[in-house]
């Protein structure tokens, strides 16, 4: 029989080579929640510790990446979100709109050379602005779904919301960095040909930005948002999609 | 099926998310629907563009050092349950 000793220092062996392995995840998704490498590294630290500490309560089967996530999801919450922010309006059907009006005018444009690139010019420090104007929310599920793989079902179980929930916010969050995306690729000259798109102004949203290099117009690009979302009128959290076939009892093909 | 189903079903599809049927009519919708074919290489891009840009930025090396000395100590203490 195995002394206790011997039995913890297994246990914690196990441990160690379960979950190094996912230290470039968890620090790339704690930059992109944090916004910077201090920060960042905090949070994976105290991550790791408490999954260390808890690693008995790891239910053997689930995914243990998506538990090492929803780890360092409460640990950000509890850490850097304490203060109940002032939600953050947004207008969602503003935004399809000017996303289709970008669409409408450019899609041969963007899409006429199929090897490259679609924004092969665009500053990296571009893309992360795009991400940071995201709410918070909607970054999560973009960052989980899109850079780490999860599934719908795992990112419910990492952020402690029903499937339909993170599908409506898969939904927005990825229109709306689709959307600024294309914005910046017009305003920064990436959409190379057609003519530019004259945006209407919001001056409520509108803030002072420097003047592009190619002193282009200015345009209602969203800035960074650090605030809870509050949709407008009677959009809710959870929508129907209508992704199944006519059959009824399953809401989502989730396998 | 109409365009306007396919914009707002168009990430599921690229999810591989919507059933066999419908997924089937996506397919021929696009095939005969410059416009929503386009839309959907596009959304399928820029999804290629962010994950590659937005994607791993690898951890420094001083937090592997840092989250071992951490287990270290832990194991030092009673700390553990």
């Amino acid at each position: 029989m195995k002394s206790a000793e011997a039995f913890e220092q297994e246990q914690a062996w196990d441990f160690e080579k379960a979950a190094m392995p996912y230290v470039d995840s968890l620090y790339n998704t704690a930059y992109r929640m944090t916004r910077n490498s201090e920060d960042a590294e905090d949070l994976v630290q105290e991550t790791y510790l408490k999954a260390y500490k808890y690693y008995d309560k790891f239910e053997e089967g689930t995914n243990f990446k998506a538990w090492l996530f929803k780890i360092m999801k409460n640990t950000f919450i509890n850490n850097y979100r304490k203060k109940k922010l002032t939600p953050h309006k947004i207008d969602f059907s503003e935004i399809e709109e000017s996303y289709e009006r970008v669409i409408q005018k450019n899609a041969p444009d963007l899409i006429k050379d199929p090897e490259s690139e679609i924004f092969q010019d665009m500053m990296d420090e571009d893309v992360k602005r795009a991400l940071d104007s995201l709410p918070h929310d909607y970054k999560m599920v973009v960052l989980l779904a899109d850079i780490e793989g999860f599934s719908y079902k795992e990112i419910a179980e990492i952020l402690d919301c029903p499937v339909g929930t993170v599908m409506s916010r898969l939904y927005r969050g990825r229109k709306m960095l689709e959307r600024t995306l294309l914005e910046y690729a017009k305003k920064y000259g990436y959409i190379r040909s057609g003519e530019p798109v004259k945006m209407r102004s919001r001056k409520d949203e509108a803030k002072p930005r420097k003047k592009s290099a190619a002193g282009t117009e200015e345009t209602d690009i969203v800035e960074p948002a650090d605030e809870e979302v509050e949709l407008f009128a009677a959009e809710t959290e959870e929508f129907d999609f209508e992704l199944e076939d006519e059959e009824p009892e399953e809401e989502f093909q989730l396998e | 099926m109409v365009c306007d189903d396919v914009k707002r079903i168009v990430y599921f599809y690229l999810d591989g998310q919507v059933g066999e049927q419908k997924k089937g009519a996506i397919t021929s919708h696009l095939k005969g629907c410059r416009n929503c074919d386009d839309r959907v290489e596009i959304s399928r891009r820029l999804r290629q563009f962010i994950a590659k840009r937005l994607g791993p930025h690898s951890a420094p090396a001083r937090l592997r050092t840092r989250i071992q000395e951490g287990f270290a100590s832990l194991r030092g203490s009673s700390a553990r349950p």
